[in-house]
């Protein structure tokens, strides 16, 4: 019988709440992270809009810190610190599987720098396996160290793989999730140039419109969440957050710049994760989506929605949180699995901030006013990436 | 095993056009994301692949090509040689193209490969470890014929490509199992053995 897989621990920063304690509190608040960018000066910027994680004591910290290194550090700290588990484990049987970002560059340093004039450029370049591995160093781990760049599904990848390789193998423990940060010069301008930033020119807060007929964009997000897996005989049952109990992965194989205009293999993708999970798509209560407010994802996800449950599509309840924290690239799979744990955890569905006027392409059922208290056993998450790569996860409230 | 290994020096082209149904692609191709489309094309010759097959591949860190930082660089320094976020904005962009954000998307040779060959199945981009790329192929689903593939642009420009037909038990059972060091390495010495 192949080992079930539960969650039993997480640690974050976010741009709701630095630590599970403020996120938790943040998202059933619908608390907005979006605003005027703060940590570096974008005011010649066409676009300042931006949820960044605000650190306790932050003082403006100097171009050369790849901020996605330090959030991923104190979102370590948070799980490892309490996972009393983790450290009865031997070196050999830790892993640490993480979904990353682009590497960051210090273009402000490299031009400041004597080295600009060599284009001697790359020790400005901030390698994101070296930033995971230095930490797996840090806290002993041995087992093997994997990171994870598929652009927005990074981190999804990375759960995925630590599932799988707890399906196979029972006596090890993962940590798992992502750690991104696009909000710098260059990074930020790139998604610019590409036209996905939201063109919201109201309140930042409201920037990010997931679902909404008036959307207009992505708003980019930072921060970091990392959860510990086990194989849940080895777990210890006040420890457990969720079970996961299935995971697929696809490609759209369509065009590297818009997500299948169909929905077709975000939609086979969770089909497959609900086989894996044995059940199927009537069994699930409630989805968390991808949701970036884009003008296209969101419509492709509607269609998803279905093709993954027919009918039913539009009255399953399903939420974004990418209006409170933006969208945190390779690590948003990460951070949006701690909203999932949320709402299995509650038993109910987070208001997804911004929605005010349904679009009749998107006719799902977006929870507004006020959260849905409803029995969800079992939780489909999706997520999809520039590029075609489509994740998704089936979660199990632990019973 | 099927396995191709491709080596291009800094200066030398890589023909990439031939290898593709849709030319205009080639626009948004960096070296590495070339080089792995001609190199998949080669292992692939003669083959259709099950649209469903796993797909997995590790990307090289960035060492040589630069994507135009050196006129963003060059146009964004004020008088003192101090970044200057105004120029950065009103010159120093300007000079690139938008489509050089596909050239440093890390995911874009997976991607490629896969629109180019219609493979639509289990996926992962890793970060330049070939155990991690093998830790893939050992859970992968389904676990026969596996595509797996690496490329690496290296800082004196050569580019380097990768790639191999795989199942699950023969990874398994390789030498190469233990493998440490970056995958793209991995192909080279795998190529010498095959």
């Amino acid at each position: 019988m192949t080992p079930r897989v539960v969650i039993t621990g997480l640690g974050l920063v976010s741009p709701i709440g630095n630590g599970v304690q403020a996120f938790m509190a943040g998202v059933a608040a619908g608390k907005q992270g979006i605003g005027l960018i703060r940590h570096f000066s974008a005011q010649p910027f066409p676009s300042q809009l931006a949820a960044e994680v605000h650190l306790l004591g932050e003082t403006p910290a100097g171009s050369e810190v790849d901020r996605k290194a330090v959030f991923l550090e104190q979102a370590l700290a948070e799980l490892l610190t309490a996972h009393e588990k983790f450290w009865r484990y031997s070196p050999s049987q830790r892993l640490l599987i993480v979904g990353s970002g682009l590497d960051y560059f210090d273009l402000p340093g490299y031009i400041n720098s004597a080295q600009r004039s060599r284009q001697q450029w790359h020790s400005f370049s901030k390698n994101s396996r070296q930033a995971v591995l230095k930490l797996a160093a840090k806290y002993d781990i041995q087992g093997g160290v994997h990171v994870q760049v598929a652009a927005c599904v990074a981190s999804n990848h990375a759960l995925g793989l630590a599932f799988r390789v707890l399906q196979t193998t029972s006596h090890k423990i993962i940590i798992a999730g992502g750690a991104d940060s696009m909000i710098n010069p260059l990074h930020y301008m790139g998604f610019y140039k590409l036209g996905a930033l939201s063109n919201w020119t109201g309140s930042p807060a409201e920037a990010c419109r997931p679902f909404d007929k008036n959307r207009g964009g992505l708003v980019l997000g930072e921060g970091a969440a990392v959860f510990a897996l086990q194989a849940m005989t080895e777990a210890e049952p006040q420890n457990i957050l969720a079970e996961i109990v299935g995971y697929s992965s696809t490609m759209d194989a369509y065009t590297v710049t818009d997500p299948h205009p169909e929905g077709i293999f975000l939609a086979k993708a969770a089909q497959q994760a609900l086989t894996g999970a044995g059940i199927t798509a009537h069994d699930i209560d409630c989805v968390h989506l991808h949701g970036t407010g884009t003008p296209k994802n969101d419509v492709a996800e509607a269609k998803a929605m279905k093709l993954i449950f027919g009918e039913r599509f539009s009255t399953i309840p399903v939420f974004s949180l990418k209006g409170q924290v933006g969208h945190l690239i390779g690590a948003c799979g990460a951070i949006e699995l701690a909203a999932v744990i949320y709402s299995l955890q509650t038993q109910s569905v987070p208001v997804t901030v911004n929605f005010t006027e349904a679009d009749p392409d998107i006719p799902l059922r977006v929870v507004v006013g006020k959260p849905l208290t409803t029995e969800i056993r079992y939780l489909l998450k999706l997520n999809a990436a520039f590029g075609g790569q489509n994740a998704a996860m089936v979660l199990k409230k632990y019973e | 095993m099927k396995i191709v290994f491709d080596s291009y020096s800094a200066t030398e082209v890589i023909p990439v056009a031939h290898c593709l149904n849709n030319k205009k692609l080639a626009k948004y191709f960096n070296r590495e994301t070339a080089a792995a489309i001609v190199c998949a094309s080669k292992l692939l010759r003669g083959l259709t692949l099950p649209t469903e097959t796993p797909f997995y591949y590790a990307t090289g860190t960035l060492e040589y090509e630069d994507y135009g930082l050196s006129y963003i660089a060059q146009d964004s320094a004020d008088e003192q040689g101090k970044f200057s976020a105004s120029l950065f904005i009103e010159q120093g962009l300007s000079r690139v193209p938008p489509i050089n954000q596909f050239k440093v998307l890390q995911n874009m040779p997976l991607c490629f490969v896969a629109i180019e060959h219609q493979l639509t199945g289990d996926n992962a981009v890793i970060y330049s470890a070939a155990t991690s790329l093998l830790l893939c192929v050992l859970t992968a689903v389904p676990p026969r014929n596996i595509l797996i593939g690496a490329g690496k642009v290296y800082n004196h420009g050569e580019t380097q490509a990768g790639f191999a037909l795989v199942d699950k038990q023969e990874i398994e059972q390789s030498p190469f199992l233990s493998f440490t060091g970056e995958a793209i390495d991995l192909f080279q010495a795998w190529a010498l053995t095959v």
